[in-house]
């Protein structure tokens, strides 16, 4: 009998669908494929298969449970509580067991390489990195796994002219000079290291002036999250413990990475091997808060208080709800609360607005085609709201907005919610 | 299996990506809303066009290959699960709102518009299609009118069948005809129109749909009534309707549904309460206000311990959110669920409720009730599991039971959700042997060769 040991893990969640179909009229995927397999209830169902010895983990196999943004839309409404997400995850992760990384990864690369149109969305790519950084130069030493298939087709452009980890201190005092309130160990994940640095500096500099201290462990790694959810629990495993280890002896761990809080915050759900680890893993989510959590739950900064930065006075914003920030972590209303309140800025809801971008994470590299569908709906919602900008809260959401804003052209420009306020 | 060159022809006809041969998409189409009827097709193909779907069926014919229709797949009989393999033809890809006449209150649908979309849409327009399956996030037009679908809304608006002026069917042998039209009134002829409505994809392949519409009413209101005893449920249930007020949904839960909804999700219902009734009243604001009063009055008068007018939408959500979760409750807690799907004339609620409850003593089985009281749609449900012999076999008895129960009561063996495989065996039981002939001659009369969906229905 073969060892079933990751997908015994989720066996109980996948047991949990009664084929009720009401996922499809949720899940981004099927809405544009219209095939069974595409859906929540079809994947479930082929993945109690392999539970039960009766489905292996071929190369359609692979196609199909990689066709997931696991952007949980499904879960949050079906009525069974059937967490597909976990079982998608739990199955890549037995696929990587049984048949090694290589397996999905080669599988992935060799499709996106073959692959014209996919192809020629990391020109464009670059093109939207360009057009909204400064001018670059340097190598990029370690980013998520769209930009590493950037990488392996033509000459990576620079990033951010200097990366964050190059520019922060180990410590950051309250500018007040008092007794800190609490010390926040500040998270800055790949995309906020190497694009957005100036958000991470926004975020301390924000923490810092109302009295918390803010440390930057310099140990600290990737949150993870394109490589567990990929099935690799073995380097997930490695970068959480790196990351725990890091950030011992703070209050709070904070991120201006919506992907990054949830994925920190769901080391407990994946990756535990054993009891000590769960233990430890669990209390280390209690530590993690999004910016946008923090700044409303943890320091109960009332609404009203947020301030606008002059050069969006007389503009109208929506919200877009990243995925890991509204299903994974239930954030919902805290950065809502804070737009609704700004003084000078005009508030308006988008249809759709918890409708996932298209990105999910290496989603797009491997289905570009099917990205771009996705985000065209968002996209519709968006001009439907007459807004002159997006906002979000992470930075994933970020780049993938602006990929296809630019590609439908669109007016609307795209920012962290950090970055429109004092 | 399909012969390879079949493949192709029809991969000619819809194109290469419309038609899935691999193992793990047949295994994917292999199932629908049941739990225990699984069967793969060899191939699904996935028109676009009343023309190829025309194509299709005159190879399928002339071959003598089953085809078996499939919307959204959520149906609970067995009905869309290709029993002697074949072709699974599926319409998630004609899915278009072709026309939506406001004067005339009618839309234009192609088969495989799922219920929702065209709800949200219509919602734009200030109409809305009073048939209400509760899968109608999943469901198909193409489905909803093949399983003449229903809902709590039934009790007010009547079930699909009362919504259906026209349709377009592509027979097994790739004819294209059209039934009725877009006008309310139509007696030119027999009533061939209504014999697809609930034929289950047995007699052709539906491919355009006139639907009647209504105007979206003004104001609604959701009352719950509490009970000790769940028979006064079902008593209330008649009363109201007897006094005058015919609201426009009447649902009942039992204690044992109503207990696993506030453990999936806890939203205050009365968890000592034997059972609650849902009443949604609508239509104009003052008749509204009156119709719930009334509600309230006879309610009280006829044994509801407690009865709570939602003060809110958002509290009538939540109420209603609960009766949508029932059926996951349900089938969420056993390995096997029977959901039964009998419906008795109104008055026998409550003698029915004490039959299925004595059954469920008798056989030792757990059994929950929740259903479409207002209409006598009952889904009395057995927990049951497949794989242990002993209770399964004492969950097939009670089953029987339930069902000789409702036919005994005046009732039918199925409100809504059809025979498919999983109603057969009762099929000819309680039907006139006279009705069971006549369909047989439809039925040969349009498919010869027997294609379309075969196994089904008949035993
Ligand atoms: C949670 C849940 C709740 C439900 N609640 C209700 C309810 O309240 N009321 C109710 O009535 N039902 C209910 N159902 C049953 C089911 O949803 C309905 O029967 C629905 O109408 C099926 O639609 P579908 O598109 O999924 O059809 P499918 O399941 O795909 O098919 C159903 C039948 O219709 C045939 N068919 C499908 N499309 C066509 C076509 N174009 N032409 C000819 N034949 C076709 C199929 O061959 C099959 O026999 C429920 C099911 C679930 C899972
Ligand atoms: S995953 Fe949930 S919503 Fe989808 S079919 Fe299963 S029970 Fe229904
Ligand atoms: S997680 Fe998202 S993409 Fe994956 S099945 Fe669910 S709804 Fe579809
Ligand atoms: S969320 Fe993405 S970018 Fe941020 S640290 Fe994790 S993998 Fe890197």
């Amino acid at each position: 009998m073969k060892d079933l040991k990751e997908l015994k893990k989720i066996e109980k969640f996948a047991d949990q669908c009664m084929k009720c179909g009401f996922c499809s009229f949720f899940c981004p995927v099927y809405q544009e494929e219209k095939v069974e397999t595409a859906v929540a209830r079809g994947k479930n169902y082929l993945i109690k298969l392999a539970l039960k010895g009766e489905q292996e983990f071929t190369e359609e196999m692979a196609d199909i449970i990689g066709k997931c943004l696991l952007c949980k839309r499904c879960a949050a409404n079906c009525p069974s509580k059937t967490q597909i997400d976990r079982v998608v995850v739990g199955a890549r992760a037995q696929m990587v067991k049984d048949k090694g990384l290589g397996f999905i990864k080669d599988f992935a690369f060799r499709k996106v390489m073959s692959n014209r149109k996919a192809f020629g969305r990391y020109v464009k790519l670059a093109k939207a990195f360009q057009w909204m950084l400064p001018k670059t130069e340097g190598n990029i030493r370690h980013l998520p796994d769209f930009l590493k298939a950037l990488g392996q087709g033509r000459h990576i452009p620079n990033l951010a002219k200097t990366f964050l980890r190059d520019m922060v201190k180990p410590v950051y005092k309250p500018v007040n000079g008092e007794k800190p309130k609490m010390r926040v160990g500040f998270f800055m994940g790949c995309a906020t290291d190497f694009v957005y640095p100036e958000l991470g500096l926004k975020l301390i500099d924000f923490l810092t002036k109302r009295g918390i201290e803010v440390v930057v462990p310099e140990s600290q790694n990737c949150c993870g999250a394109a490589i567990y959810f990929s099935g690799d629990f073995e380097t997930g495993r490695m970068l959480a413990e790196e990351n725990i280890k890091a950030f011992e002896g703070v209050d709070y761990v904070v991120t201006a990475c919506g992907t990054c809080s949830s994925t920190l915050k769901d080391y407990q759900k994946y990756l535990p091997d054993n009891e000590d680890q769960q233990k430890r893993y669990e209390a280390f989510e209690k530590k993690i808060k999004d910016s946008t959590e923090f700044v409303i739950d943890v320091m109960k900064i009332p609404p009203e208080d947020f301030k606008l930065r002059k050069e969006f006075e007389g503009k109208t914003a929506t919200w877009h709800d990243p995925c890991h920030l509204i299903r994974y972590q239930n954030i919902k209303e805290q950065p809502r609360a804070i737009l609704k309140a700004l003084k000078g800025l005009k508030y308006v809801e988008m249809p759709n607005a918890d409708m996932c971008c298209g990105m999910g994470g290496s989603f797009s590299v491997y289905h570009y085609d099917l990205t771009k569908k996705i985000a065209d709906k968002k996209m519709d919602g968006i001009k439907a709201t007459g807004a002159d900008i997006v906002v979000t809260a992470c930075p994933g959401c970020m780049i993938n907005l602006i990929d296809n804003a630019l590609r439908n052209k669109m007016t609307q420009k795209v920012y962290h919610f950090l970055e429109l306020v004092e | 299996m399909l012969k390879e060159s079949l493949v192709s022809e029809f991969q000619k006809i819809v194109g290469k990506e419309n038609v899935l041969t691999t193992p793990e998409a047949l295994k994917a189409y292999s199932y629908d809303g049941t739990t225990s009827w699984i069967h793969e097709p060899d191939c699904v193909v996935f028109p676009k066009t009343t023309q190829e779907i025309s194509e299709i069926m005159k190879i399928a014919n002339a071959e003598k290959i089953p085809v078996t229709p499939r919307g959204g797949g959520t149906n609970v009989s067995g009905g869309s699960v290709p029993w002697l393999g074949g072709v699974v033809l599926c319409t998630t890809k004609m899915n278009t709102i072709l026309k939506i006449d406001k004067e005339n209150l009618t839309a234009t649908v192609e088969p495989g518009v799922v219920l929702q979309d065209l709800t949200l849409k219509l919602a734009k327009e200030g109409l809305f299609f009073p048939p209400d399956p509760q899968s109608f996030l999943g469901a198909t037009l193409g489905g909803i009118i093949a399983e003449n679908a229903g809902g709590p809304a039934c009790v007010k608006y009547g079930v699909t069948k009362q919504y259906i002026l026209g349709l377009e069917v592509v027979f097994p042998d790739g004819r294209i005809a059209n039934f009725g039209g877009r006008t309310l009134k139509n007696v030119v002829g027999y009533d061939l129109l209504h014999i697809f409505v609930s034929s289950e994809g047995t007699l052709g392949v539906i491919t355009k749909a006139e639907l009647k519409l209504n105007p979206i009413p003004p104001a609604k209101k959701t009352i719950m009534a509490v009970y000790a005893e769940i028979a006064m449920a079902g008593e209330s249930v008649f009363r109201v309707l007897e006094n005058g007020v015919i609201p426009g949904k009447i649902e009942l839960l039992d204690n044992w549904v109503i207990n696993r909804i506030e453990e999936m999700m806890p939203m205050g219902l009365p968890k000592d309460a034997d059972a609650v009734l849902l009443f949604e009243c609508d239509g104009i604001p003052e008749a509204v206000e009156k119709e719930t009063e009334k509600i309230v009055e006879i309610t009280k008068k006829y044994g509801a311990t407690d009865v709570r007018v939602a003060k809110d939408v958002d509290e009538a959500n939540k109420y209603w959110m609960a009766r949508k979760a029932g059926f996951a409750a349900v089938f969420g807690k056993a390995p096997t669920v029977m959901a039964e799907d009998v419906t008795v004339p109104r008055g026998k609620i409550p003698e029915f409720i004490k039959r299925c409850r004595d059954l469920s003593k008798k056989y030792d089985v757990e059994m929950c009730i929740l259903g479409h009281a207002g209409d006598g749609n009952l889904h009395p449900a057995i927990l049951s599991d497949i794989k242990n012999k002993d209770l399964y076999e004492r969950a097939l008895k009670a089953m029987d039971g339930i069902i000789e129960g409702a036919v005994e009561f005046g009732g039918v063996l199925s409100g809504e959700h059809g025979i498919g495989l999983e109603k057969q065996k009762f099929f000819r039981r309680t039907m006139d042997p006279v009705a069971v002939d006549l369909m047989m001659k439809i039925k040969a009369l349009l498919d010869p060769n027997n294609i379309m969906n075969p196994g089904k229905i008949w035993d």
